[in-house]
C-alpha cells in the first residue's frame, strides 16, 4: 500500500554536503546549555532511591519509620503504595515466542536483580533524601541467582517466575537447504563467540522532573528521553493522566545511544509522587545507579558455523544467539531484540549466502535488564560474522580483502535468504577502498619487518550493511510489528525567518543544524534565518523515537515534506509578481528567481512579506497560511553500508592493544554535513574500541554486580583514542529526501569486529583465535606464551 | 568537631566575584557553584572524580569540584566554564572546539575546557601533553581526536 506520507519531494543540493558548524555550539560551549539537572522549579522536592542489594531474595520486611521521622522527608514509598496506581509495565518483542514480563514500579515480595527500585525517599533535598535511603532498612531471605543465561534455559531455580523455564524469547527459521551447504562444503569455519555486557554509559545519567496542577490536571514531566511521545503515551495508558494535559518536556540531553529510549520505572513513579504530594518532584540519577539499573547492552553467546566451498565461497551459514537478558523485559525494546536481531538479520550481511540456519533465544537471569545501545544486535552480529570471515581468510590462506571478494553481494537489488530487499549499496566497492586506504601489501611487510624485532601489529577488517531510517517498511521487511511516523512543522513568518519543529530530540547529533541545512535548500533562505525546535515538548509534532539510525533521514523527510508546502506557496506568489510561469522560478540565495531572465527575482522576505500584508500581490485562490505539519514514513526500507580496518599493535610484555589506526568507509548516501557524519563515525568505532578491548559490566557468582564506579567500568579516554582516515562512498537512496540514509550506529557496529581481526592478525604466528570481548591482557598474554 | 550539616561560613572569589555564604559542611563544591551560585555550566557526570566533567580551576589549578566540599575552597579563586568567553566573544579554545566538531552533546565539554584552559595556561603543549592531561577526562560522543586537534590549534594560536 502507498500512502502519500510516503513521498518525499526532490531537493537540490546547495547546503546540504557543507561542513556547517553547528549552530548549538556558542551556548553548549559557554555553560549556557540547560541539561535535566540544571533545570530548577520553584519547591520541589529531591527523590532517591533504595534499590535492591540482592540478585533474587523474598522481601521479609521493609521499614521505612526512621525514614519517615527525618526531619525534612517528606514521603517514603514501597512497592504496595506503587502498585495501587501501577501494577507495572509489560515488555515484550512482537515476534514469534516472545513471553512477556511486568515490570513493577518499586519491588514487591520479591527482588529480582541488583539494583532493582524497592524504595523511593521524597525531601527537601537531595541530602536528606539520600540521608533517608540510609534509614530505610530491607530485609531479605535469599533465593537462588540465575546467573548463566545458557544453563538457564536447560532448567533449575526461575530468576522471574513469570517465565518459569527462563525462555524469554525462543525461535528461528531454516531458509535454503543448510544440510546440502554444510555436507557439501570443502571447509566450515565456526567458533562460540561471548560479547560481553555494556553500558552506553552517556555522559549525563538519567533524570525526571514531574510537576502537576491538580486544578488543571495538567502534568508536566521533563526528561531527556530519545521517545518522549513513547513516555507520554505510557503515562496516560497506564497511569491515566489526561492526554491533552500531559506534557513530556526534553531538555538540552547529554547523550544517550539507546539507553534513553526506554521507559524507565522512575519516569513512571515521579508523576504519581508530583501528583499525590502536589509539589514538583526531581530525581537525578547517580553514575553507580546508572551503571547498575539503566539497562545493560549487548551481551549474548553465539554459536556460529559458515560452510565455503572449494573456492572459498560462502553458502551457508548456522546460528544460535542467546541473549543474557536480565529479570524483565524493558519496554520497548526488550531483551528480546538484540539476539533476534543478531540471528535473523546480521548472519549474511554483505555476502550472497543461499542458505541459513537461524536460532535467537534470551534468557531471563537475575541481572539488570537488558536494553538497547548503539548496533543494537548489529553489533555481535557483525562481530561474530566478520570475524569468522578473518578465520576463514586464514584458512584458505586469501587475503581478508579476497576472502570478502569471495562472497560480497555485487548485483543490486538484492534479497537475501530471509526476504530482505537492498535496494542498492557500494559493498564491493567498500572492501576495495579499504584495501587501497591501508595499503595491503606495504603493510604485510612492515608486519613482517616489526614481528622479526618482536613486535607484533595486526589488520583487521569488518564490513557492513545497516539498516537506517527505522520506519514502518523496514519493519515489515523483517517480519516485525511497529507502526513508525514523525511530523515536522515548518512556519515562515512575516520577515522571511523560519521555524522548524521535529518530532525527534536530540542528544548531541546536531540535528537542528542538519535539517536547517535541509530546509535552506528547500526555502532558499540563509542558515542565520532558520530556527530549528528538536522535540523539546511533545506539544509539538509526532515523533516515533531518535533511534534505529533514524534521525536525519526521517525528521529530514518530514522538515522536507512540511517545507515543501511553503515553497509551493513562495514559487506560486513570486510567479504572481513577476508574471513567470511557476515552473521556472526557484529559491535560491534568499530570493525567487525567474530561471533564465537574469534580474528578474524577488527577495524570500518580500514575498513573504506580502503574504501576510499585501493581499494585492497574491494570485487568485492563494491560502496565506505559511505553517504546515506533514508526516514522514519512508516507503521502503533504507540501508547503509561501509566498513573498517583496523591497524593495532599487542604489546607482548603486558599483552595491552594499542590501537595504532582506524580506516573508514561510510555510505550513507548524500551527506548532509560531513562533519556530524565523521563525528558520529569516530564516535562509535571508540565506543567499539570500548567494547573490545575495555567495558564490561562483571558479576560475580551471587550475583552481586561488581562494576559501579566509572574506575572498574573503563571506557576509552583519550589516550585509547586512535587516529582516522574517513573516505565517504555515496550511493543515493533512490526514495528518502535527497538520497540521504542513517548512519548513527555505524561505527559501533563494525569496530569491535576490526578489533578483534586485527589482535587475532597479529597473534596469527601463535595459533591461537580469540572469539571473546573484550579482549583483555590476560588473553593476550596467554596466546603470545602458548 | 563540625557535624556533616551544620553550616560553616566560606568566602571564595568564583570568576573574579567574591562571595561569602554559610554552606553545609558536606556540601561539595560542585552543589555549592551550581546550587548556590547558579553556575550550571559546570556539569556532574560520576560523583566520584573519573569522569572529570565537574573540572573547575582552584588558584589555577584544575580540580574535580564533585570531589571538594566547599569548605575546602574557603579563601580560594575558582574559575568556571562561564568566565572564559570575553564579553560576548568565545575565548580561541572555545572557538576551535566549534570549529573541530570537538563536542556533541556537550555534556563533559567544560571539564575539558577547563583541563585545557590551564595546560594553555603552563606553555605551549604538545600533542603528547594534550592527550596525557586530557586523558583524565571522559567524552562519550567525539571520539576525542576533534578535541586533541582543537586544543592543537589553540595553542598554536597562543603561541603566534
Amino acid at each position: 500500500m502507498s500512502f502519500p506520507h510516503s513521498q518525499s519531494p526532490s531537493i537540490a543540493a546547495r547546503s546540504i554536503g557543507a561542513r556547517v558548524p553547528r549552530g548549538d555550539d556558542p551556548r553548549l560551549l559557554t555553560g549556557r546549555g540547560q541539561y535535566l539537572a540544571d533545570i530548577v522549579l520553584p519547591g520541589e522536592l529531591h527523590a532517591c532511591f533504595v534499590r535492591s542489594s540482592a540478585a533474587h531474595a523474598r522481601i521479609t520486611r521493609v521499614s521505612i519509620d526512621e525514614a519517615r521521622a527525618l526531619d525534612g522527608v517528606v514521603a517514603v514509598w514501597t512497592g504496595e503504595d506503587a502498585a495501587k496506581f501501577c501494577e507495572g509495565i509489560v515488555g515484550e518483542l512482537e515476534v514469534e515466542g516472545c513471553f512477556a514480563t511486568t515490570m513493577p514500579l518499586l519491588a514487591r515480595d520479591i527482588v529480582r536483580y541488583v539494583g532493582e527500585p524497592v524504595a523511593v525517599v521524597v525531601a527537601e533535598s537531595r541530602y536528606v533524601a539520600e540521608d533517608g535511603c540510609d534509614l530505610v532498612d530491607v530485609d531479605y531471605e535469599p533465593l537462588e541467582p540465575v546467573l548463566h543465561p545458557r544453563s538457564a534455559l536447560e532448567g533449575g531455580p526461575s530468576a522471574n517466575e513469570e517465565l518459569p523455564d527462563n525462555v524469554a524469547l525462543r525461535g528461528g527459521k531454516v531458509l535454503g537447504d543448510v544440510e546440502g551447504a554444510f555436507n557439501n562444503a570443502a571447509r566450515v569455519i565456526e567458533a562460540t563467540f561471548h560479547s560481553g555486557r555494556l553500558s552506553a554509559g552517556p555522559m549525563e545519567t538519567r533524570g525526571v522532573i514531574a510537576s502537576y496542577d491538580w486544578t488543571s490536571r495538567r502534568l508536566r514531566l521533563w526528561t531527556g528521553s530519545q521517545m518522549p511521545h513513547y513516555i507520554k503515551y505510557c503515562l496516560t495508558a497506564y497511569l491515566g493522566f489526561p492526554e491533552n494535559e500531559c506534557e513530556v518536556l526534553t531538555p538540552d540531553t547529554g547523550g544517550g545511544f539507546g539507553q534513553k529510549a526506554h521507559i524507565f520505572p522512575e519516569e513512571m513513579l515521579l508523576p504519581l509522587l508530583a501528583r499525590e504530594l502536589d509539589r514538583p518532584v526531581k530525581w537525578v540519577e547517580d553514575r553507580r545507579e546508572n551503571l547498575m539499573t539503566a539497562t545493560h547492552a549487548h551481551e549474548q553467546f553465539i554459536d556460529i558455523a559458515y560452510a565455503f566451498d572449494s573456492d572459498a565461497r560462502a553458502t551457508g551459514v548456522r546460528i544460535r544467539a542467546t541473549g543474557d537478558g536480565g529479570a524483565y523485559h524493558q519496554p520497548p525494546w526488550s531483551m528480546g531484540v538484540e539476539p533476534w536481531c543478531t540471528a535473523m538479520v546480521t548472519p549474511t550481511g554483505v555476502y550472497d549466502i543461499p542458505a541459513a540456519d537461524l536460532i535467537y533465544e534470551a534468557a531471563a537471569t537475575n541481572k539488570t535488564p537488558i536494553g538497547a545501545y548503539r548496533g543494537v544486535g548489529y553489533m555481535a552480529g557483525t562481530l561474530v560474522r566478520e570475524c569468522l570471515m578473518d578465520d576463514a581468510a586464514r584458512a584458505f590462506e586469501l587475503s581478508p580483502f579476497d576472502i570478502r571478494r569471495r562472497s560480497v553481494v555485487r548485483e543490486f537489488p538484492w534479497t537475501n535468504p530471509q526476504g530482505i530487499v537492498y535496494d542498492e549499496g557500494s559493498w564491493l566497492q567498500t572492501i576495495d577502498e579499504l584495501e587501497r586506504m591501508v595499503d595491503y601489501t606495504a603493510f604485510r611487510e612492515r608486519q613482517a619487518a616489526l614481528r622479526a624485532e618482536g613486535r607484533f601489529i595486526g589488520l583487521g577488517l569488518s564490513v557492513f550493511v545497516e539498516s537506517s531510517g527505522e520506519s514502518t517498511a523496514m519493519g515489515k521487511a523483517h517480519d516485525l510489528g511497529g507502526i513508525y511516523h514523525d511530523t515536522a512543522t515548518v512556519k515562515m513568518e512575516p520577515n522571511g525567518s523560519v521555524t522548524v519543529t521535529i518530532g525527534l530530540t536530540t542528544q548531541g547529533q546536531g540535528h537542528r543544524t542538519t535539517m536547517a541545512q535541509v530546509v535552506a535548500d528547500s526555502l532558499g533562505v540563509p542558515l542565520e534565518a532558520i530556527t530549528v525546535r528538536a522535540a523539546e515538548s511533545t506539544t509539538y509534532g509526532w515523533g516515533s523515537g531518535t533511534v534505529g539510525s533514524r534521525g536525519a533521514v526521517i525528521a529530514g523527510g518530514a522538515v522536507l515534506r512540511a517545507s515543501n508546502v511553503i515553497r509551493t506557496k513562495l514559487v506560486a506568489l513570486a510567479a504572481s509578481m513577476l508574471e513567470a510561469d511557476p515552473a521556472d522560478i526557484d529559491l535560491v540565495d534568499g530570493a525567487a528567481v525567474v530561471l533564465g531572465v537574469p534580474g528578474s527575482s524577488v527577495s524570500i522576505i518580500d514575498l513573504a512579506t506580502a503574504v501576510y500584508f499585501d493581499q494585492s500581490a497574491w494570485p487568485a485562490d492563494f491560502d496565506p497560511t505559511l505553517e504546515a505539519t506533514l508526516a514522514y514514513d519512508p516507503a521502503r526500507p533504507i540501508f547503509s553500508n561501509g566498513g573498517h580496518a583496523m591497524i593495532v599493535e599487542v604489546a607482548p610484555d603486558t599483552g595491552f592493544v594499542t590501537v595504532e589506526k582506524v580506516f573508514s568507509v561510510e555510505d550513507c548516501g548524500t551527506v548532509i554535513n560531513p562533519d556530524i557524519v565523521e563525528g558520529q563515525i569516530r564516535g562509535g568505532v571508540v565506543q567499539g574500541i570500548g567494547a573490545a578491548l575495555l567495558e564490561r559490566l562483571v558479576y560475580d557468582d551471587s550475583g552481586q554486580l561488581v562494576t559501579t564506579t566509572l574506575l572498574d567500568y573503563h571506557m576509552p579516554s583519550m589516550d585509547f583514542s586512535p587516529p582516522f582516515e574517513i573516505h565517504h562512498l555515496e550511493t543515493p537512496s533512490s526514495h528518502t529526501p535527497g538520497g540521504i540514509k542513517g548512519m548513527g550506529e555505524s561505527g559501533l557496529i563494525a569496530a569491535p569486529a576490526a578489533v578483534l581481526n586485527a589482535v587475532n592478525d597479529a597473534l596469527s604466528h601463535t595459533g591461537t583465535v580469540l572469539h571473546n570481548i573484550p579482549i583483555t591482557p590476560e588473553q593476550v598474554l596467554r596466546a603470545l606464551r602458548g | 568537631m563540625t557535624q556533616p550539616s551544620e553550616h560553616v561560613s566560606v568566602q571564595v572569589e568564583v570568576n573574579g566575584r567574591r562571595y561569602q555564604r554559610s554552606v553545609m559542611a558536606r556540601l561539595t563544591l560542585s552543589d555549592f557553584l551550581r546550587d548556590e551560585l547558579g553556575l550550571t555550566g559546570t556539569k556532574v557526570g560520576c560523583e566520584h572524580g573519573v569522569c572529570g566533567a565537574c573540572t573547575v580551576l582552584i588558584d589555577n589549578e584544575p580540580a574535580r569540584s564533585c570531589l571538594m566540599l566547599t569548605v575546602q575552597a574557603n579563601g580560594k579563586q575558582i574559575r568556571t566554564v562561564e568566565s572564559l568567553a570575553s564579553g560576548r566573544e568565545m575565548s580561541p579554545l572555545q572557538a576551535c572546539f566549534q570549529k573541530h566538531h570537538a563536542l556533541q552533546c556537550g555534556f563533559c565539554t567544560a571539564g575539558f575546557l577547563m583541563s585545557a584552559t590551564a595546560l594553555l595556561e603552563e606553555g605551549q603543549p604538545t600533542r603528547e601533553d594534550i592527550v596525557e592531561t586530557l586523558s583524565g577526562h571522559y567524552c562519550r560522543c567525539t571520539g576525542y581526536s576533534p578535541i586533541i586537534d582543537a586544543v592543537e590549534e589553540a595553542a598554536a594560536k597562543e603561541s603566534s
